[in-house]
């Protein structure tokens, strides 16, 4: 008997001690949430919470303002080293850096036509002025600081362009529309004509595709000096500005 | 002689704080209720106990039989839409009380008796 009791007592305080701890976490729990608390303290709480985020969408803005203009920005860099490429490209044609490749003329002339380098001259003239985009003799590629010239020995005269010895056959290949080319050197009494005068009869041939060389020597400035002139007004400012970036 | 149960109930505390269930909080209230009638059924108990009239088999079911009505009274009472949870409340909270004060009267004249037959 006395046992009995003893174990059912334990029994029933060991329940009652676990009954308590679970209600008193559960009470615990739900008073500490949101529903249990007062209107003052709820009402805080939201204001805090909005002004918070409020701050922070505001940051998001702020974040996001400075993202774009950077992507502006490095969108602007881009843009500029596209733009200077595509000009230093546009350069390179000009001044005649690299080989071209083009639909064009040639105008072969051989060694046993009476030509002189004056000759060579007027159908280089002649083909700029029908609209040749490029140009050259044999392995010389006509630019800004080319000379048609001649040089002699004591047996023989050659025709020379920037000072190279131009061998036979000569080839003049000129980039540019080939039909207008041809006529602009076929022209009735123009220098095709002039030449049959003299018995030379230099060959014409149409090519869909002609490779025209890139000069050989980069020419050397020591003397001249880019001219600025004065800036006057933030208008003409930035194309000045351009022009600086493009010639650096 | 009170150790084995005292120790009873503090285990009871630690298994209870350590378990990881917890009570949803829609049955708080019930569980409370819950609580309360077994707390009133232990004190039964110790007063029986004292009172030299202890049946565990009395004491067992009363501990689970009011906890389990009391909460199934308090769960009806809100299906129904009446406050039976503060009857039980209010039955519960008195009978405790008046539980609390046969323990102290019991024990209050076992230490007079002791005292008389020193």
């Amino acid at each position: 008997m006395k046992q009995k009791w003893y174990l059912t007592i334990t029994v029933v305080f060991l329940l009652m001690g676990i009954l308590l701890s679970l209600q008193f976490r559960a009470q615990e729990s739900f008073a500490s949430g949101l529903t249990m608390q007062r209107t003052e303290n709820l009402i805080a709480m939201v204001r805090d919470l909005s002004n918070k985020r409020q701050k922070l969408s505001f940051e998001i803005l702020d974040l996001t303002e400075r993202l774009t203009a950077q992507k502006q920005a490095e969108r602007d860099d881009k843009q500029l080293v596209s733009n200077i490429a595509n000009e230093m490209d546009k350069l390179n044609i000009i001044t005649g850096a690299t080989e071209l490749i083009g639909p064009g003329l040639t105008i072969t002339i051989d060694r046993y036509m009476p030509i002189l380098y004056i000759d060579i001259i007027n159908i280089v003239n002649e083909l700029w002025a029908a609209g040749a985009e490029a140009i050259s003799i044999n392995d010389q590629r006509i630019t800004a600081n080319s000379a048609i010239f001649y040089a002699e020995n004591s047996n023989n005269v050659f025709l020379t362009v920037n000072n190279h010895k131009i061998e036979y056959p000569v080839v003049i290949m000129a980039i540019g529309d080939a039909a207008n080319l041809e006529k602009g050197l076929t022209i009735p009494g123009g220098i095709m004509d002039n030449l049959a005068l003299f018995g030379a009869y230099p060959v014409l041939e149409k090519k869909d595709e002609i490779t025209v060389v890139a000069r050989n020597d980069t020419p050397h400035f020591y003397f001249l000096k880019e001219y600025k002139p004065e800036e006057k007004s933030s208008s003409e400012n930035k194309p000045a500005a351009n022009n600086q970036i493009l010639k650096d | 002689m009170w150790i084995l149960p005292l120790l009873g109930l503090l285990a009871g505390a630690v298994i209870g704080s350590t378990l990881t269930y917890e009570v949803p909080p829609t049955y708080i209230k019930y569980m409370s209720i819950a609580v309360l009638a077994s707390l009133d059924s232990v004190l039964g108990g110790v007063r029986a106990l004292l009172k030299n009239d202890f049946d565990s088999t009395v004491l067992l079911s009363g501990f689970f039989t009011n906890a389990l009505l009391a909460a199934l009274l308090a769960y009806l009472g809100d299906r129904l839409g009446v406050d039976l949870y503060l009857a039980a409340v209010f039955v519960f909270g008195v009978r405790l009380f008046q539980n609390l004060a046969n323990i102290r009267h019991s024990l209050l004249s076992q230490l007079r008796n002791n005292k008389q037959v020193k």
